[in-house]
C-alpha cells in the first residue's frame, strides 16, 4: 500500500487490523536536494591523462581522485555563475541521453603524459556513472517567510516582502523518514527508489540529527534525520531527476526518493499512520541572515497544505516546493514494483546511530579545534 | 465583454495617448495590468471591457497606429512537460492563475486569469513558465 492509502486504511480499520493485514507501506518524496551529485569514471584516453581539473559542459567537476574519476556536484556553477545550467542540469542532460562536453587538464606525468583533453561523453561512453548524494530526504524541514521590505531569493524559493508568502519543503506525511521516525526499518543497505530506479541507503545523511525536538508521538518538529543514498545514474529516469534553478541562489537537483517501510508490528503501523495534522514545522524569517533565526511559530503540515497560514495575524499563502504530485507517483511506482516482485525489501545491514550531536562551524584557533 | 491583450509599441506609438483614445473614442474601460516603456518602445498588458464592436474598433485603432496587439494567451506559457507540480508559483501569483488541486497535488495554469506580470518566471525552479512578451 502507498503511505496515503495506508493512512486511509488505518482511519477506517484501526491500527491493529492494519498491522495484521498490511506488509509494506511505500513512501515518497520529490524535491530539491542540493547535497547531491554523481561520480563518473570517464575511461582512459590514449595517451592517458591524470585529470586535475575537469569541466562538464563548462561546469567544474571535482578531480583529485585517481586519473579519470570525477564528481560533479548539483550546485556547481561555471565561472560566470550561470544558474540556468549548473551541475544538476548537466546530470539531467546525461540522464536524458545527451552528450556533454568534457574538458580536462593535468600536469603530465611519466605514466600519464597527456596534459589536456577536449571531447564529448555520454552515459553510453563512460564506465561508471553513479548518483551519490550525501544528504537527501530530510526528515522534516523549515517553513520560510520574509518580513523585510524586499523580495528574497533563497534555496527555499522566492519569498515576497512583508510576509507575502511562505514556503516549505517536506512531503509531510508521505515523506520516508516521517513514517519511520526512529529509523527502525531504514538504515544502511535499505533498498530504495532513487530517481526512477533502485538505489540504496549508503549511510546516515550528513547533518543527521536524531536528537531534534519531537512531538509526543515521536515526529521531529525540526530538521532531523537525513539519508545518504546511491544508485546507478545510467538507469535513472528524467521524470524523477530534474535540474532546478533557484534564482540568485543557484542550481539544485530535484530528485524522487521512495522508501518501502515494512509494517513489523503495531508500533510501526502507528508510526506509518501519522498524518499532516500530527506533523509540525517551525516558521523562520529568512530576512534574518543568521544561523539561529528566531522561530515565528509552529505550524502543522495540514495547515501548510491548506494554502495559507496565519503569521502575526496575516493570512499568508503557502507553497510546498516539494511536489506532492510527484511524491505520490514515486510511492505508486514503488508499490507496483513490489507487487510485481521486481523490488524486494532489504533489511538494513546496520542501523543508524541513535544520537549524533549536530556541530556548527565556528572560527577557531588550531588549539580550539584540536 | 472583457478581453486581455498584450500591446507592443515603437517609441513613436508610445507618444500617442493610446489609452485615452481607447477610453474616449472607443468607449472602453481600460485596466492597465502591466506597463513597461522606455526609449526603445514598450509593452503593456491591458484589460479592455466594453461592447464587442467597440473592442474590435479599439483593436483596429491600435493596429492602425503601429501597435502590436496579441491576445494574452500568447503572452505566458507553461511547459507542462517541465512542470514538476512543486507549487512554488501558487503562493506568488497575484491573480491565482496558478493553483494547486489539494487532492491530487497537481498545479494548473489558468491562462484567463494570468495578467502576464512575470512574477512566476524566475520563481519556477525547472523554469517551466515562459513569458513571450
Ligand atoms: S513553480 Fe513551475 S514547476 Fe512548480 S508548479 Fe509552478 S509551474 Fe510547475
Ligand atoms: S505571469 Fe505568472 S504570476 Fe503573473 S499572473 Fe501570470 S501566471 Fe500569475
Amino acid at each position: 500500500m502507498t503511505a496515503s492509502e495506508f493512512k486511509e486504511y488505518v482511519k477506517a480499520n484501526g491500527v491493529k487490523k492494519a498491522a495484521r493485514e498490511v506488509d509494506v507501506v511505500t513512501t515518497g518524496t520529490f524535491g530539491a536536494m542540493c547535497s547531491s551529485g554523481a561520480y563518473i569514471n570517464f575511461g582512459h584516453a590514449d595517451p592517458p591523462i591524470k585529470m586535475q581539473k575537469i569541466w562538464l559542459d563548462g561546469v567544474p567537476a571535482q578531480a583529485g581522485l585517481a586519473a579519470v574519476d570525477g564528481y560533479i556536484g548539483a550546485t556547481a556553477l561555471d565561472e560566470t555563475n550561470n544558474m540556468m545550467h549548473g551541475g544538476a542540469h548537466v546530470i539531467e542532460d546525461l540522464v536524458r541521453g545527451k552528450a556533454v562536453r568534457l574538458r580536462a587538464t593535468g600536469h603530465g606525468t611519466d605514466c600519464y603524459p597527456r596534459k589536456e583533453i577536449d571531447t564529448y561523453v555520454s552515459l553510453r561512453t563512460v564506465n561508471q556513472a553513479v548518483l551519490m548524494n550525501v544528504r537527501n530526504a530530510y526528515q522534516n524541514y523549515a517553513v520560510a517567510t520574509n518580513s523585510s521590505a524586499k523580495t528574497l531569493y533563497t534555496y527555499m524559493g522566492k519569498l515576497l516582502p512583508e510576509f507575502g508568502n511562505a514556503t516549505f519543503s517536506s512531503a509531510g506525511e508521505l515523506s520516508p523518514l516521517m513514517n519511520d521516525p526512529y529509523y527502525r526499518t531504514i538504515g544502511i543497505g535499505t533498498r530504495i527508489f532513487l530517481g526512477g530506479t533502485q538505489g540504496y541507503v549508503m549511510w546516515e545523511g550528513t547533518q543527521f540529527n536524531p536528537g531534534a525536538p519531537r512531538t509526543p508521538n515521536g515526529v521531529p518538529k525540526r530538521p532531523a534525520g537525513t539519508l545518504a543514498v546511491i544508485g546507478d545514474l545510467k538507469q535513472m529516469n528524467p521524470e524523477f531527476l530534474k535540474g532546478l534553478t533557484f534564482t540568485r541562489y543557484g542550481s539544485s537537483l530535484g530528485i524522487g526518493i521512495g522508501v518501502p517501510i515494512p509494517i513489523l508490528d503495531e508500533d510501526m503501523a502507528r508510526c506509518c499512520a501519522v498524518t499532516n495534522n500530527d506533523i509540525l514545522a517551525a516558521v523562520f524569517d529568512y530576512s534574518q541572515p543568521t544561523r539561529s533565526r528566531p522561530v515565528l511559530r509552529e505550524v502543522s503540515y495540514a495547515e501548510l497544505r491548506s494554502g495559507d497560514i496565519d503569521i502575526k495575524g496575516k493570512q499568508v499563502p503557502t507553497s510546498p516546493l516539494s511536489s506532492m504530485y510527484k511524491a505520490r507517483q514515486v510511492s505508486e511506482v514503488l508499490k507496483s514494483w513490489i507487487l510485481k516482485g521486481e523490488f524486494t525489501i532489504q533489511e538494513p545491514v546496520q542501523s543508524f546511530p541513535k544520537d549524533r550531536p549536530l556541530r556548527t562551524l565556528d572560527v577557531r584557533t588550531e588549539r580550539e579545534a584540536t | 465583454m472583457k478581453t486581455k491583450v498584450v500591446l507592443t509599441f515603437s517609441p513613436e506609438a508610445s507618444n500617442q495617448p493610446i489609452t485615452h483614445n481607447l477610453i474616449a473614442k472607443h468607449h472602453l474601460l481600460v485596466n492597465i495590468l502591466r506597463a513597461e516603456i522606455d526609449e526603445v518602445g514598450g509593452k503593456m498588458v491591458l484589460e479592455l471591457s466594453g461592447k464587442a464592436d467597440d473592442i474590435r474598433g479599439g483593436i483596429d485603432y491600435l493596429k492602425a497606429n503601429g501597435v502590436g496587439v496579441r491576445p494574452i494567451k500568447e503572452g505566458v506559457r507553461r511547459d507542462d512537460e517541465a512542470c514538476t507540480h512543486c507549487g512554488m508559483c501558487v503562493s506568488i501569483c497575484p491573480t491565482k492563475a496558478l493553483t494547486m488541486d489539494l487532492k491530487t497535488g497537481k498545479v494548473s495554469f489558468n491562462e484567463d486569469k494570468c495578467v502576464a506580470c512575470g512574477v512566476c518566471i524566475d520563481a519556477c525552479p525547472p523554469r517551466a513558465m515562459e513569458i513571450l512578451i
